[in-house]
C-alpha cells in the first residue's frame, strides 16, 4: 500500500494539490512585509510577503483591498494557498490590513490623501443633524462599553425616541462589512431613521483600523441619513469620522451632540414663564401708574378749579356785604321811614335800635 | 411611548407653540385684557412639557438582522 503509484494527469495532480491544500489550510492569516507591490490591468494586485528567510507570492483582486499598502509595510492576510494551473505557487488574499502602528499610519495617510482630493471630507457636504431626533439608527456593539455609556447618557438627557440598535462587530476583519450592511440597512427602510450613530469606545490603532476602511469610509460618506460618529480615539481622527457629517470625540459626547438634555430645555420653559409673568406685571404696573398719574392730574384740576370758585365767591361776598343795609347801619347810617313833614312821626333804624321821633324842623338842602 | 402625546404633537411642537404665545407677549398685539388667556395657554403649556420630558422614556430595540458578510 505504501509504495502504491498514483496516477494522475498533470491537472488532476494539480487540483488534487488543491483539495489537499484547501484542507490542510481553510483560514489561514500571515504577517509578513510586503515586497514587489503591483497593480496590473487595473484591477489585478500582486505583491510577495516576506519574512527574514523567506518569501511567498501572493495574488488578489483589487477591489478587496482595503486598505492601500506598498512596499515595506507589515499587513495581515487572510489568504487561500493555491497552486495555478502553470503550476506557480501562490496565496490568493481574501483581505488584508496593515499591521503595527507604522504601517496603519502609513496606510492611514495614503488613503486620507486620496480620499480628499475626492472630496469626500469637504465641509459643504457635511450635513446639520437634526435637533431633536425621533428616530434614531445605531450602529455598535451593544457589548461594547461606549455603547452602554450612549445609550444611558441619550436616556438621562431626553426621552420618547424609537433608538433601533444594529449590532455589528466594530473591531476586526468583519466589521467594516457589518456596518456597511448596517449603514445600507438603514438607508433602505420605507420610515428612514433621522440620523445614524456609529458607536465604538477606545482602543489601540489596530482595534480602530477598521475606521480607516475605504469602503467603510465611502459608505458613511454616500448616507442618505446623516451619520453622527462617536468613536473614542485620542489621536488622529479616523476616515470614517473625517467622512461623517459630525464626528464626536467619545459616545458620551455623540449622546450630548445627539439630544438636548431635557433639564436645560425644563429651565428654558421656567425662563419663558417668568418673562411672560414679569411683562404681564410690569404692564399692569405700567397702567396702574398711568391711571394713577390721570388721577392725580385730575385732583389737581379739580382743586385748582375748587380753589377759583372759592376765590370769586369770596369776591362776589364781599360785594354783597357792601350792599347788605346792616353792614350799613353799622357804618353809622341810619334808615328813615314816614313822611319827612314838621310835626309827623317818624321811624328811625339804626345798627342796634328801633326809634320814634317827631319831625321839628325840615330844611331842604 | 414615543416623543409624542395623543395629538401627535412632539416636544419640538410645543416649544414651538410656548415660543410664538412668548412672542405673543413681546408683540405689538399685547393686551392686558387678552394676556391673562395667553398666560394661561403657556402655563398649561409649559406643565404639559416638562411631564413629557420627565415621563417619556426612550424604547431601544437591538435589531435581528444579521450585518455580517
Amino acid at each position: 500500500m505504501e509504495n502504491q503509484e498514483i496516477q494522475l494527469s498533470v491537472s488532476e495532480f494539480i487540483d488534487l494539490s488543491n483539495q489537499v491544500l484547501d484542507g490542510a489550510f481553510p483560514n489561514v492569516v500571515l504577517t509578513g512585509e510586503v515586497s514587489s507591490f503591483k497593480i496590473n490591468q487595473g484591477k489585478f494586485v500582486f505583491f510577495d510577503l516576506k519574512d527574514d528567510e523567506s518569501t511567498v507570492p501572493c495574488f488578489m483582486m483589487l477591489f478587496s483591498l482595503r486598505h492601500p499598502i506598498e512596499d515595506g509595510m507589515t499587513v495581515a492576510i487572510h489568504a487561500k494557498p493555491k497552486l495555478t494551473k502553470w503550476g506557480k505557487f501562490s496565496l490568493t488574499v481574501q483581505r488584508v490590513r496593515p499591521v503595527g502602528e507604522g504601517s496603519i499610519k502609513k496606510s492611514y495617510e495614503i488613503l486620507k490623501s486620496k480620499l480628499t482630493k475626492e472630496g469626500l471630507f469637504a465641509t459643504e457636504k457635511k450635513r446639520q443633524l437634526p435637533e431633536m431626533p425621533k428616530n434614531i439608527g445605531v450602529i455598535s456593539s451593544v457589548q461594547a462599553a461606549g455603547y452602554a455609556d450612549f445609550i444611558k447618557i441619550i436616556g438621562d438627557r431626553w426621552g420618547g425616541m424609537l433608538v433601533d440598535v444594529a449590532q455589528v462587530r466594530v473591531q476586526g476583519d468583519v466589521a467594516s462589512e457589518q456596518i456597511i450592511g448596517a449603514i445600507n440597512h438603514f438607508n433602505q427602510q420605507s420610515v428612514l431613521p433621522e440620523i445614524i450613530v456609529i458607536i465604538r469606545g477606545g482602543g489601540s490603532a489596530d482595534d480602530l483600523s477598521v475606521f480607516n476602511d475605504e469602503r467603510l469610509t465611502r459608505a458613511v460618506a454616500s448616507s442618505r441619513i446623516p451619520i453622527l460618529t462617536g468613536i473614542g480615539h485620542e489621536t488622529d481622527l479616523s476616515l470614517v469620522d473625517m467622512a461623517a457629517d459630525v464626528a464626536a470625540s467619545t459616545p458620551s459626547n455623540a449622546a450630548e451632540i445627539i439630544v438636548p438634555d431635557k433639564n436645560d430645555t425644563i429651565d428654558k420653559v421656567a425662563d419663558r414663564m417668568r418673562y411672560i409673568v414679569h411683562k404681564t406685571l410690569g404692564s399692569v404696573d405700567g397702567i396702574l401708574a398711568e391711571t394713577k398719574n390721570c388721577l392725580d392730574k385730575a385732583v389737581d384740576d379739580l382743586t385748582a378749579r375748587y380753589d377759583e370758585y372759592v376765590s370769586q365767591l369770596g369776591l362776589i361776598e364781599g360785594k354783597l356785604e357792601a350792599y347788605n343795609p346792616s353792614s350799613i347801619l353799622e357804618r353809622g347810617y341810619v334808615i328813615l321811614r314816614g313822611d319827612q313833614k314838621v310835626g309827623e312821626q317818624i321811624g328811625l333804624e339804626t345798627a342796634k335800635n328801633y326809634i320814634k321821633a317827631e319831625v321839628l324842623h325840615v330844611k331842604s338842602k | 411611548m414615543l416623543n409624542q402625546n395623543n395629538n401627535s404633537e412632539t416636544i419640538n411642537d410645543k416649544m414651538i407653540r410656548l415660543n410664538s404665545l412668548v412672542s405673543w407677549f413681546e408683540s405689538d398685539d399685547f393686551t392686558v385684557e387678552k394676556a391673562i388667556e395667553k398666560y394661561r395657554q403657556a402655563e398649561a403649556l409649559a406643565k404639559d412639557i416638562e411631564r413629557e420630558l420627565n415621563e417619556f422614556k426612550n424604547e431601544v430595540k437591538v435589531l435581528k438582522q444579521n450585518f455580517a458578510d
